[in-house]
């Protein structure tokens, strides 16, 4: 007995060394990654987010631009689906009808008021506006809405009666679009910089290196502040995008390409590009194919961390009103209202997409720190 | 002593090319913009109901020199600005920048350096003391402190507190300046009263810095702690605080020393923001209404360019400073 369950272990623990040692450095940080609590949490928070991004117009009842606003319901508090009150139980989750009055009663003012008695059931799979899902499948079913014609808003509605929830998801879609946009660009140019500065060292590398340096210490956002404010105003809400993801690309580059830099310097001499060189292999082919290989897993972990960065500066680019305006809803466009006073005292729910903007930027560190940690080997035995 | 003046001779050769490049990239940043500093100031005479015309702009441009060739122009503004410390007349306004901007750009320095200051006041005694502490609610809670630092933007924080003492004292904290100093001359009154009120903006400005920090001194405390040197002093019978401040905290602040200009960078990028919601700039006193409302190339290429100078300076400072009180890096000068 005693010596069959030992060959058993001994058998599981050859297998588990041998895939030790035959897995690839992607195998070997996925399986790091799989033990660090906190980054899967944040990683599969994160899924959850890009997924509400990617289904937003499927999920938001309603159009969240001007044209989807409920006028009868402006700065309208959130409304939470009941199951149960002092009327019984429904298996049906339900709202209350709300009714409008300006009179000289409420001193002249729209006062919203809701009738208990009324109860509006939510429905499921309903038709509501086109939209079209990944911007090709054209569509009109949404998640939920409301019977006899009703107006359900999760998160309550804006000023000017649009939705709150509608607005914050597809902002959530918004802002990972722009930081995409932004890290690529910014890839792309740290990439060739870097590859270019580490591959051939000497007087190139010492130009791009001063050129990088000088870029790194001017301060990025009063720059984009700069730059955003010559966008002219009859400038569409696309332009606009694409130009804040160019801005944002074009300075987030430097410290990319001085990492993807530091790297090549000290592999260029090792023997597998001697070989190549010899072999009359192009630089561009080195570059490409060898050297950064080598160190896809930390570009990958590099771009995860600048992702947040990102986010937060098209959000503080928005919010100061240089940024996304207004037809397209950005998270930072979302809390451009949110620090008026009168939304500060009475209207606090105009706080919820601030709650999405920190819970997506908490993510992304998480799963950033998480994969830092996974794709450094020698991360275990530090501690 | 000749290879330490060497040294900042170097140091300072090299800032300046720095600088120069700085300029060159917000120079050519501020002319791909669209628009030029003659249509723009003609445009605005134009809302002001005076005809313009082609010629008009033509004139100008050959007025305000638009005509040369970009490297001229270039050449002509650094050398305005270097030797005469010049920084032309504003597009729109037609104000020498310089006055306009002299009051504000030291206030804002001052601000973000009392921000530094601060951040690094709290960061530095408690990232040592929880590095070495073994304690899991200490470091927990500052793992937790740091990531909402990250992800608590300075800006909402500043509308908790806005929206606290409203409530409480009936007063918002914004501006810089009450409403009797707003236009007052420099005195020691109006210096108090900034004073009374300079505190939030510092505060909150320090805040996603202090996080920052937190973690810095506390990653750089960790990696020496662990050191030979540290557990030979410890067999020695130097323990406690002693050997906590004399042994790994003076090595593990040398790194936060060079990072200083960085600090400055990123609050100088959260100064807008902040100057915005507790309006700062209504006040005139901050830069960056400039910077985002009025369209002025020549404007925000000066404030860029200040504000990149004064980090370039404190990164100049800071070196010569690490050199002078680390005599490791002294020894790396001089010795080689």
């Amino acid at each position: 007995m005693l010596f069959k369950r030992k060959t058993v272990t001994a058998g599981v623990d050859q297998k588990a060394k041998e895939a030790y040692f035959t897995a690839s450095q992607g195998q070997l940080i996925w399986a790091r990654f799989k033990g660090n609590r906190t980054a899967m949490i944040a990683a599969w928070a994160l899924v959850l987010m890009i997924m509400m991004g990617i289904f937003a117009p499927f999920l938001s009842p309603y159009d969240p631009t001007i044209a989807g606003r409920d006028e009868n319901y402006e700065n309208g508090a959130p409304q939470m689906p009941k199951f149960w009150d002092e009327n019984g139980f429904s298996f049906r989750p339900f709202v209350y009808a709300t009714e409008r009055e300006r009179s000289i009663k409420t001193n002249f003012r729209w006062v919203v008021t809701e009738n208990r008695e009324h109860r509006l059931y939510m429905r499921f799979f309903t038709e509501g506006w086109d939209y079209k899902l990944l911007g090709v499948i054209p569509a009109n079913t949404h998640l939920f809405g409301l019977d006899e014609g009703g107006k359900i808003h999760l998160f309550g509605t804006d000023g000017s009666g649009k939705d709150i929830f509608g607005r914050t998801l597809h902002a959530i879609w918004t802002s990972l679009a722009v930081g995409t946009l932004g890290v690529f660009i910014s890839f792309v140019l740290a990439l060739i910089i870097g590859g270019v500065a580490g591959y051939f060292g000497g007087w190139i590398d010492s130009v791009l290196q001063m050129i990088t340096d000088a870029i790194r210490t001017v301060p990025s956002i009063p720059l984009f502040m700069a730059l955003a404010a010559f966008m002219p105003d009859h400038w569409s809400s696309e332009t606009r995008f694409f130009f804040i993801s160019i801005i944002l690309g074009l300075i987030g580059w430097p410290t990319l390409a001085r990492r993807i830099r530091t790297h090549l310097l000290t592999e260029r001499t090792q023997e597998y590009v001697l070989a190549a060189e010899l072999s009359g292999a192009s630089a561009g082919h080195i570059i490409r194919r060898h050297l950064l290989p080598s160190f896809t897993s930390y570009i990958i972990v590099d771009l995860m961390i600048s992702f947040p960065y990102m986010v937060r500066s098209e959000t503080a680019l928005s919010f100061i009103g240089l940024g996304l305006k207004d037809p397209v809803n950005s998270l930072g466009a979302l809390m451009q209202n949110v620090s008026k006073a009168d939304v500060l005292l009475n209207y606090q729910w105009y706080f919820i997409p601030v709650i999405f903007f920190v819970a997506l930027v908490l993510a992304f560190v998480f799963v950033g720190d998480g994969l830092r940690d996974a794709a450094d080997p020698y991360s275990d035995t530090k501690k | 002593m000749a290879q330490f003046a060497q040294f900042a001779l170097t140091r300072a050769f090299l800032a300046l090319v720095t600088l120069l490049t700085v300029s060159l990239i917000v120079f050519t940043l501020m002319e791909l913009v669209p628009g030029t500093c003659a249509e723009r100031y003609l445009a605005f005479k134009n809302t002001q109901g005076s005809q313009i015309t082609i010629a008009d702009i033509e004139a100008e441009e050959k007025r305000l020199g638009l005509d040369k060739p970009f490297p001229i122009r270039w050449g002509n503004w650094v050398y305005n600005v270097f030797v005469h410390g010049e920084f032309g007349d504003s597009c729109i306004l037609r104000l020498d920048i310089n006055q306009l901007l002299a009051d504000k750009f030291w206030i804002s320095l001052g601000i973000c350096m009392a921000a530094l200051i601060l951040s690094y006041a709290i960061a530095v005694p408690i990232g040592i003391v929880t590095a070495s502490s073994t304690s899991a609610i200490a470091n927990n809670t500052l793992r937790f402190v740091s990531y909402l630092g990250l992800a608590l933007p300075n800006f909402l924080l500043a509308l908790i507190i806005m929206l606290i003492s409203t409530v409480l004292f009936g007063d918002s904290l914004t501006g810089l300046f009450s409403k009797e100093y707003r236009d007052a001359a420099w005195s020691w009154a109006k210096f108090g009263d900034f004073i009374s009120r300079a505190w939030l903006p510092v505060f909150i400005l320090g805040w996603s810095a202090t996080a920052f920090a937190l973690q810095t001194v506390r990653a750089l405390m960790l990696d020496e702690i662990g050191k030979l040197y540290v557990t030979a002093a410890a067999a020695r019978g130097v323990s406690g605080s002693k050997l906590l401040w004399r042994y790994p905290a003076k090595h593990s602040l040398g790194p936060v020393i060079n990072s200083l200009g960085f600090d400055l960078n990123r609050i100088f990028n959260e100064l807008p923001i902040v100057a915005l919601i507790l309006t700062l700039t209504e006040a005139g006193a901050l830069l960056f209404e400039s910077l985002a409302r009025s369209n002025d190339q020549q404007l925000a290429g000066a404030i860029i360019f200040l504000l990149t100078a004064s980090i370039v300076a404190l990164n100049f400072v800071t070196d010569i400073l690490l050199a002078l009180i680390d005599p490791r890096v002294r020894r790396g000068i001089i010795g080689s």
